[in-house]
Order: structure tokens, then C-alpha cells, then sequence
């Protein structure tokens, strides 16, 4: 697949000296599901309001689709959709009148917007709230109205500027669908910032992770686990004081094993693949009567990515509010 | 033609949105209303004194009908000035990033905002001038605009143009500061001044010359006098045209002003 977006060297310096973006290249596919997974403030907003011509570079080369994006800016305006980070539902329009009217925005013919809409509406199943106004739809609700506005010219790239932030865990895995739906379906390519890595995770089959304006690490999202290496299998004894030495001595006569360190539950096991490992090591550790409290498998993920490359976590302070929410003890 | 249709259904967005917030008609009408319906009766026997109103046949015409300009002006102002609120309402909310992302005509976003502007104002003159037509039938004292359906829409359109240059200094205001607070704020401080330093509420032999002095080179007195000699006296050209060549004037920088910042917040 050709790209359709390419960026070489883009730099953007905001008019108080922030540096916003810091030297970054990047392309991406046609058709292509693709991501910039970064913290709060890293860059991800201010790259896309580049790409969709709304904010001029300070340099570097931006081509979209073919065309340059500050010569050709009207060009590219014609085919890219963007649901930007603030939902922009106007509320006293109802959900119909905000598609029909971003229609017309795209000069688009009376007859083919109406058809248009309705299509939508179904799409995001928006259909019995259609002409309830703006303001009395849910969160979610707005979200969905709002990605409907961005595709009623059924644009070739999708601009989504982190798309679920805010939202209740359903809402979140409905407007996943669509995003899937979309990209599978019609084709369209998807460039799409998150600061959820689940998102990334989900959704992207390319990603870059970005921190502090800079591009740090890119590539598909299990191309970027596999960096990190070793999965862990964290194993808690019955006795771990008494099996603890012989139990060690076990394991690391399974192959595949990397590394075996004391932990808080007793012992971590490093390896690849270590899926496959565990049966061994159950039946090696039964086999010599040691008694298993617990096995927890653990996969590297983005997060981990993220950590090495910066030394930092991802989480933001409203990040952990919501996954604690969300996804309970899911967190490693 | 794209610039028509875009400024069209842009224009019919912010009609929609008014008419849909009925509380910012509310807002707007009230003070006028007010002015209309209970100022004026507060100086009704102003006309009792002699060579203090206006005359038609030797006879002075009632506070009603004398005050009917300066109110219909006032609600000009009132109207033109929440135009700022419009567009940092647009700015804050992210919508005027979404028609930039669009091939919309960008004249057509500024053009459909004022031409909202401008035919609320004509909506709104039409609502005081029938309310005015009649209170004064209600107090036995009918009048008529002296100009007929003709001197109506003259009437139409020099508030409307009057109401666009206001709109300019709003709309400038608003995306310069981009607070609302602040538009209402320096909107509310500049209104009451110009109005009672104009001949708006009382003639101008009335005032004091100080303030007779100051009016010269205030341009709501222009448009004042020149909508009340449509009303009363009939088409003095010589009050009208220059009136119209005044609120051009101010219009000319409001609206540069506008250009400017919104070049600003566009590019």
C-alpha cells in the first residue's frame, strides 16, 4: 500500500518559544489503522491540527493524500474528516440538523446529504435521538453524533483526536466498532491519538509513541512488545519459604526460561512465550509435590514500551481515576 | 455559487440558534421594551411644554412617537452586541475548528454571522414599531411612520447597517479577548453614554450645550435624526444621506477591525 500521509522533519514552535513538536517523521499506509499513543501535552493534538490544516507548521514537509498541506490546504479539506479532542456538537441543533449542516459545510448536494444522514444515524445507531437537540444527548452520545459529522463526505483519512477520552467503558467499545467497522469495511484510513493503551493496543495496526514532542518508538503494537522481550509469569508457593530454593532450581531447568527472581509473591519467572511455559512449570513443580497457590501470566504491555523508552509511566492522574474505575484490578 | 450557499446555511444556523434560545431575545427586546413602554409614559407631559417636541400642524407630537427612534437604536446596540458572544461561543466550543477543517468559504463564516445580525435587527425594529403603533392607538394618539411602507424599509436598513457596525466592534472584541464577560462588559459601558449623549431620548434644543457640543461627533446622533425625520418629518436627504455616510464610516473600521482578527483566528 502507497502512503498517504507523509511527514518528514515537522517541527512546530509555538509563538511563546514551547517547542510542541520536536523533529518527528512518520508516514502512513493507505488504509491503514494508525496511532500516536502519547501522555498529556506530548504533541499528539498539535500534530494533527497540522495534518488538518488548521495550524500552520513552523517546518518540515507535510503531505496528505498527495497534496502539500500548506499550497494544497483546500484540496486536503475536501477529504479528511476530524473529530477533534472537544466534542463539537452544536446543541441547539438537533443530531440530524449537525450532520445535514456539516454536509453542506462540504458543499455536498441536498439530496445526497439527506441520504447521507439517515445512514449515519444508523451507523451510529443515533436513529430514535435524531431530532432531539445537541444538548440533551449523553457523553457518549456526543461523541457518536460527532464522529457522524466527520464522515457525512465519507472522507479517505479520518482524523481522530483521542476519540473515547472521557467516556463510560461501553461507549467507549461501541465507538471501537464503528472505528473497526470503518477501517475494515470502507477502507478508510485512520490516524487516531490515544492516551489509553488499550486503545492503541485494540485499534492500531501501526503506532508511534510520542513524549514531549519527540517520536520515541514505533511499529505495530506487538512489534513493540516484543522489544521488551520477556512475558512473566509471577508464581505464589504454598511454602515459600521451604520449596522456595528447590522450586528455583526446577524451573531453570525448563528451557526457555530467561530469567527467575524472588518476588513479593514468591518467585517471577522471565521467559518468551511464556504461555507455553506454564504447564511445564505446573507439572515440574506438582511432579516434586510443591504446592501452587497462584499463577498470574503477564504479557509486556504498551505501558512497559512507554516506560523503557521514557523511564516514565503513561498513566496521567485522570487516567488512573478512570481505570480503576474501568477496569478494575486489570491494572499491572 | 459557493460564498451564497455557505453564508445561507450558515446564516440559517445562527437563525436556528436564536430562535431556539429564546432567552437571548428576551434579553435583547426587554430593555427597549421597557424604555417603550414605561420611560416614555414617565415623560408624556413633555409635550405639554411648548417648543420642546417636534410639531405637525402647530401641534406637538407625543413623547411616544418622539422617543420611538432612540429606542429602536437602542435595540440595535443590544442586539449587536451579543454578536461577540456568538463567536467566542464558536471559538470555545470548537465549532469554528470544525467548519475550518471543511472546504467552507471563510468570508462565508463571517458573512453568515452578520447577515444573521443584521436581520435580527430589522426583526426586532419591526417588534418595537408595531408595539409602538400600538401603545399609541391604546392612548388615543396614533402615529404613523410619515414615509410610508418605503420610509419603513429605509428605516429597516439603516438600523440593520447601523447594527452591523456595532456587530463589528463585538465580533472584534470577541475574538480578540475571546470572553465573553468582557464583550458584555465594554458593550454595556459604551451603550448608555452614546445614547444619552445623542439626541436618542430628548431633543437636542433640550440638552445642555455641552452635551449638544458632544453629539456632534457622536454617530448615533446621525442615525437618530435621520431615523426619526422618516418617521416624523419625511425623507430629509440632507439628515439621512449623511447618516448613512457616518455609520459607513464606522462600519469601515468596526468591520476591518473584524477582518482582522478573524485572519487572525482562521489563519
Amino acid at each position: 500500500m502507497p502512503d498517504i500521509i507523509t511527514v518528514k522533519n515537522l517541527v512546530e514552535i509555538y509563538s511563546d518559544g514551547t517547542k510542541a513538536v520536536d523533529d518527528i517523521s512518520f508516514n502512513v499506509q493507505e488504509g491503514e489503522f494508525f496511532g500516536f499513543l502519547g501522555p498529556n501535552g506530548a504533541g499528539k493534538s498539535t500534530t494533527i491540527k497540522i495534518l488538518t490544516t488548521l495550524l500552520r507548521k513552523t517546518s518540515g514537509t507535510v503531505n496528505v493524500a498527495g497534496f502539500d498541506i500548506e499550497k494544497q490546504a483546500a484540496a486536503i479539506r475536501k477529504i479528511i474528516g476530524v473529530q477533534s479532542q472537544e466534542t463539537t456538537v452544536d446543541g441547539d441543533l438537533t443530531g440530524r440538523e449537525n450532520i445535514v449542516l456539516q454536509g453542506h459545510f462540504h458543499q455536498m448536494d441536498t439530496n445526497d446529504v439527506k441520504k447521507r444522514t439517515d445512514e449515519l444515524l444508523h451507523l451510529v445507531g443515533l436513529e430514535e435521538a435524531a431530532d432531539k437537540r445537541g444538548r440533551n444527548y449523553s457523553g457518549g452520545m456526543k461523541k457518536r453524533l460527532d464522529l457522524a459529522t466527520a464522515l457525512v463526505h465519507k472522507p479517505k483519512i479520518l482524523f481522530l483526536d483521542e476519540p473515547t477520552t472521557g467516556l463510560d467503558p461501553q461507549s467507549r467499545s461501541t465507538i471501537w466498532s464503528y472505528l473497526e467497522k470503518l477501517n475494515k469495511e470502507e477502507g478508510i484510513t485512520i490516524f487516531l491519538t490515544t492516551q489509553y493503551l488499550e486503545e492503541a493496543d485494540k485499534l492500531c495496526k501501526r503506532l508511534s509513541i510520542i513524549d514531549v514532542g519527540k517520536i520515541v518508538a514505533s511499529g505495530s503494537p506487538i512489534e513493540l512488545k516484543r522489544e521488551i522481550g520477556a512475558d512473566s509469569i509471577r508464581i505464589s508457593l504454598e511454602n515459600c519459604q521451604k520449596d522456595n530454593t528447590k522450586a528455583k532450581a526446577l524451573i531453570k531447568s525448563l528451557t526457555d526460561v530467561t530469567e527467575i527472581n524472588d518476588s513479593e509473591e514468591c518467585l517471577t519467572v522471565f521467559a518468551k512465550n511464556a504461555g507455553l511455559l506454564i504447564a511445564d512449570i505446573v507439572r515440574a513443580l506438582d511432579s516434586s509435590n510443591i504446592r501452587i497457590a497462584s499463577v498470574t501470566f503477564a504479557s509486556p504491555s504498551l505501558d512497559d514500551v512507554f516506560m523503557k523508552h521514557t523511564g516514565r509511566r503513561i498513566r496521567t492522574e485522570e487516567l488512573v481515576k478512570a481505570r480503576s474505575t474501568m477496569w478494575g484490578g486489570a491494572r499491572r | 455559487m459557493t460564498l451564497l450557499s455557505d453564508t445561507r446555511y450558515i446564516f440559517i444556523r445562527y437563525l436556528t440558534k436564536l430562535v431556539r434560545t429564546p432567552i437571548l431575545l428576551f434579553f435583547s427586546l426587554f430593555q427597549p421594551i421597557l424604555f417603550l413602554v414605561l420611560f416614555t409614559q414617565l415623560l408624556t407631559n413633555l409635550a405639554l411644554v411648548p417648543g420642546i417636541l417636534p410639531t405637525i400642524n402647530g401641534v406637538p407630537i407625543a413623547y411616544l412617537e418622539f422617543a420611538a427612534a432612540g429606542i429602536v437604536m437602542q435595540n440595535a446596540f443590544g442586539s449587536a452586541l451579543q454578536s461577540g458572544n456568538s463567536i467566542v461561543a464558536d471559538i470555545d466550543s470548537g465549532f469554528l475548528q470544525k467548519m475550518l477543517v471543511t472546504p467552507v468559504s471563510r468570508s462565508a463564516i463571517l458573512l453568515g454571522r452578520l447577515s444573521s445580525d443584521a436581520f435580527r435587527v430589522v426583526v426586532q425594529t419591526a417588534i418595537i414599531l408595531g408595539l409602538g403603533y400600538a401603545l399609541g392607538v391604546a392612548e388615543n394618539k396614533p402615529f404613523y411612520v410619515t414615509t410610508g411602507v418605503v420610509g419603513i424599509l429605509l428605516i429597516f436598513f439603516t438600523l440593520a447597517f447601523f447594527g452591523l457596525a456595532w456587530s463589528g466592534i463585538s465580533l472584534a472584541l470577541g475574538m480578540k479577548t475571546r470572553s465573553s464577560e468582557t464583550v458584555f462588559a465594554i458593550g454595556g459601558v459604551i451603550t448608555f453614554p452614546l445614547l444619552f449623549l445623542s439626541p436618542a431620548l430628548f431633543p437636542l434644543s433640550f440638552l445642555p450645550s455641552w452635551v449638544q457640543t458632544v453629539s456632534m461627533f457622536n454617530p448615533v446622533s446621525y442615525c437618530v435624526i435621520a431615523t426619526r425625520a422618516l418617521m416624523i418629518n419625511g425623507y430629509q436627504w440632507s439628515t439621512i444621506l449623511p447618516a448613512w455616510g457616518v455609520i459607513g464610516l464606522v462600519a469601515v473600521i468596526t468591520l476591518s477591525a473584524t477582518l482582522y482578527q478573524f485572519r487572525k483566528v482562521v489563519s
